[in-house]
């Protein structure tokens, strides 16, 4: 009879695993498949003129972009640069989104692109697309700085050596030192569909959100950054530190690929080399201006081009392509089924995540530039505000009024597409990056919390929700 | 010239140009350390972990020893706030993990959170959050806690329900209003209990999905420690409080005023809890949220203001209020017209 009985146990044990398994709530990863994400506003599609306009900035949101000399015009790169191209890091899961599975910096160092720069330790293959920074300069001793702040764009390339860059030579940004200092954190991209529908929201819809979350009991009381010149809400970025999406790719073609343009309008040295931080520097040496040889900025408006939308310059297209992107659709079904989405959004709801990630924080103002843009709600789960997110997120980045803990709440349209989360791209489960909104100083401490309390079927629901985004 | 002396000139002079030479050529190939580059791979100080030095608009004090509402601490699993004058005995198996934000600008506090531990024998776990709201502050059309929670069950978002409307109830031998809702998806009850302490209305909510688990926490609560009822003289911790009164530095009670020069706008609400001493002179600065040079003009400012001081009882006494720098925030509604003092 002994030996008849251990495969009962054995079976009663694999079953309890089974079980076991079968309620350990995970991330349902990724969604495949196309939602129809990084399509155009249906009042866009329907309006040749405007759809000539995104066509023209999609198509240059791809451009990839050289020094000087290309076929196609597309000049000015450098002479720092994090890439050569927005759709290098906007590409996931669609043009204009986030970073890819694969990482196109991971290929230029020692390329063509960045022959003489090494690649930085923490550009993988398979990781984010990503910028660095220094929170704070050096001392001459290699220990940060920590009166004298920084926290500006490390870029990771030079042109050095390249062969349309002359006798330009640079030395990348001495990250391996930042990183012994602790003195290096990271930033990944924002997608941006649905960004026009952000930008077409007044500032009185946000702040009478403001005030009707204030009487929540989850320990949360967000603030807005603004912008300095006409002290309205900013609202791009993650710390909401861009007002709006012409500044947001002025300064991304300036700071990332290093290009100048009708908004920022010149080479941009390395922090410390405009003579910040105590380096002495004066500036980008002289053969590293004006690479093109055309003046400044590179990249400007075409007068005499047809049709219309060539008459733009690059910052104009970019910033019309991702105003006109449509937000990103949600799935009703997948992951997990529509009654699993259903629960986890009431669940995400009751544990105090939308008092932050508001699913619908209010309807934009009338458009004069396309009705989809009017009189719409914009269902970013963001409220705009920056919040304290604790010791655990904290980056020491100070950026207008947002301080090193403070973050805009980051908008979860698209969630479920997304590969890499949280402002430095940490983490690809969902879970931990849940989890991380928990640390010491972090108003999201409680509804991490409860989270935390929910049954594992409930966090699945939640999880299947966010997914669904 | 003697010929050796012009050798050494020429040497000297060569010297110099060497260093001009390599002067010029040096940040192109070698940066010297400092700015954005360094050869230091092995510093000798780190910038802490986990540590925010960038702090932006934050709370601080002109003073380290005067209690302030943030600087509660946990010894021996007890809670103390010596500025509520409270002792909250942890519930055994709970635990604060980590500590709360900042005061807001609005006058929003998280005092303390606490969660069960690993040990902890439960089915369901639960969380305690204890806040405070500074009334002087407050965008809130209330002027007291019964009435904060008023507004709190009247504008109850639809994904919850009301269990029990705000009635009166004592705990630890205090009055407390207690109010009691629910969210029929999650299943999470939030038991919340509020008084009003020194002009602010301390909350403690319990939440959990099992309701013995809450009854139990609330049970528990009477093993706090507590100030006296309102009172000029209210309050264990400490020592003796001061009278809190709403809008006290204005009109015929301010004898000297000198306006804080604040040379950036920076968009953002400054609330200053102050206390004036017996003489009239602020002896205490408390900025819920401020940045740093925003702190040190409107305190500069402050240490010269003169105040009529209060008379109680033909004494004079310690008065404690608010006042709002930077940006006014709006109200939800018309605020009230009683004003705040205890």
């Amino acid at each position: 009879m002994k030996h008849r009985k251990l495969p009962l146990v054995t079976l009663t044990l694999v079953t309890l695993f089974l079980a076991g398994m079968a309620f350990a709530q995970t991330d349902p990863g990724v969604q495949g498949g196309s939602r129809g994400t990084g399509a155009p506003l249906a009042s866009v599609a329907s309006d040749a003129g405007l759809t000539s306009f995104f066509t023209d900035g999609q198509k240059r949101f791809q451009d990839v972009e050289s020094v000087k000399g290309s076929p196609n015009g597309n000049n000015g790169l450098g002479p720092r640069f994090n890439s050569n191209s927005c759709v290098s890091c906007h590409s996931q899961p669609a043009i204009g989104g986030t970073g890819p599975a694969v990482n196109p910096q991971f290929a230029f160092a020692g390329s063509s692109i960045a022959p003489a720069d090494s690649r930085p330790f923490f550009i993988t293959q398979n990781g984010p697309t990503r910028e660095a920074r220094f929170p704070f300069f050096f001392n001459s001793d290699g220990s940060a700085n920590t009166n004298n702040p920084n926290g500006g764009v490390e870029d990771l390339f030079t042109v050095t050596r390249r062969t349309d860059a002359g006798s330009c030579s640079l030395q990348q940004p001495s990250f391996n030192a930042a990183a012994a200092a602790n003195n290096l954190i990271f930033r990944i991209p924002t997608p941006t569909f649905g960004a026009g529908l952000m930008e077409n929201l007044d500032d009185s819809t946000l702040l009478n959100n403001q005030v009707n979350n204030l009487n929540n009991n989850f320990g949360i009381s967000g603030t807005f950054n603004h912008n300095g010149n006409d002290g309205t809400i900013s609202r791009f970025g993650w710390k909401a530190q861009n007002k709006s999406l012409h500044i947001f790719a002025g300064e991304a073609y300036n700071v990332e690929m290093g290009i100048s343009n009708l908004v920022f309008q010149q080479d941009r040295p390395l922090p410390g080399e405009d003579g910040n931080g105590g380096s002495g520097g004066t500036g980008l040496p002289a053969n590293c201006l004006n690479l093109t040889g055309t003046g400044y900025p590179e990249d400007t408006s075409n007068p005499d081009s047809t049709p219309n939308a060539a008459v733009l310059d690059d910052v104009s297209a970019f910033a019309n392509f991702m105003r006109l992107l449509a937000p990103p659709p949600p799935s009703t079904t997948t992951p997990g089924g529509s009654a699993s989405i259903a629960r986890g959004r009431a669940d995400f709801i009751a544990i105090g995540c939308a008092t932050c990630h508001n699913p619908t924080p209010g309807n934009t103002q009338p458009s004069n530039i396309t009705a989809g843009l009017g009189s719409a709600p914009v269902n970013s789960f963001s409220d705009i505000e920056i919040h304290h997110m604790g010791t655990g997120l904290a980056d020491n980045v100070g950026q207008g009024g947002a301080g090193g803990d403070q973050f805009r709440t980051a908008p979860l349209w698209g969630l479920g597409q997304r590969i890499f989360l949280l402002h430095d791209g940490r983490t690809t489960n969902l879970i931990t990056a849940i989890n991380a909104h928990d640390s010491n100083g972090s108003e999201a401490e409680l509804a991490t919390d409860l989270f935390q309390s929910l049954s594992a079927s409930q966090q699945q629901d939640v999880l299947n929700f966010l997914r669904s985004l | 010239m003697h010929p050796r002396f012009l050798r050494s000139s020429l040497a000297f002079a060569f010297c110099i140009s060497s260093a001009a030479w390599g002067q010029s050529a040096g940040p192109q190939n070698a940066p010297q350390n400092g700015g954005d580059f360094s050869n230091a791979t092995q510093p000798t100080t780190k910038v802490p972990k986990d540590v925010i030095l960038v702090k932006g608009a934050w709370a601080s004090a002109s003073d380290s020893v005067t209690p302030i509402p943030e600087s509660g601490n946990i010894v021996n699993n007890v809670y103390t706030n010596q500025y509520f004058g409270l002792t909250y005995p942890l519930p055994q198996d709970w635990y604060q993990k980590f500590q709360g934000p900042p005061p807001s600008d609005n006058g929003r506090y998280v005092l303390a959170q606490f969660r069960p531990t690993d040990t902890f024998k439960g089915a369901v776990r639960g969380s305690v959050l204890v806040t405070a709201q500074d009334m002087f502050f407050t965008q809130m059309p209330a002027a007291n806690a019964l009435e904060l929670i008023n507004y709190s069950k009247d504008h109850l978002p639809a994904d919850y329900q009301v269990e029990l409307p705000p009635e009166e109830t004592k705990v630890a031998g205090r009055s407390f209003t207690f109010f009691a809702y629910w969210s029929p998806a999650t299943e999470l009850h939030w038991y919340v209990l509020a008084t009003q302490i020194r002009c602010h209305t301390v909350q403690l909510a319990v939440i959990s999905r099992d309701t013995k688990l809450l009854e139990k926490l609330v049970l528990d609560m009477n093993r706090m420690k507590l100030p006296l009822e309102a009172g000029p003289t209210a309050g264990t911790g400490g020592g003796a409080v001061p009278v809190c009164i709403k809008d006290f530095a204005q009109g015929e009670n301010v004898l000297e005023r000198v306006d804080a020069v604040l040379t950036e706008r920076r968009f953002n609400s400054i609330p200053v809890r102050i206390i004036i001493d017996k003489e009239g002179k602020v002896k205490h600065i408390h900025f819920l949220s401020a940045f740093p040079e925003q702190e040190k003009a409107i305190t500069d400012a402050l240490k010269q203001w003169k105040f009529r001081p209060l008379l109680k009882d033909g004494q004079p006494v310690e008065v404690e209020t608010g006042i709002i720098f930077g940006r006014v925030p709006r109200p939800v509604m018309a605020p009230q017209s009683n004003p705040v003092s205890e």
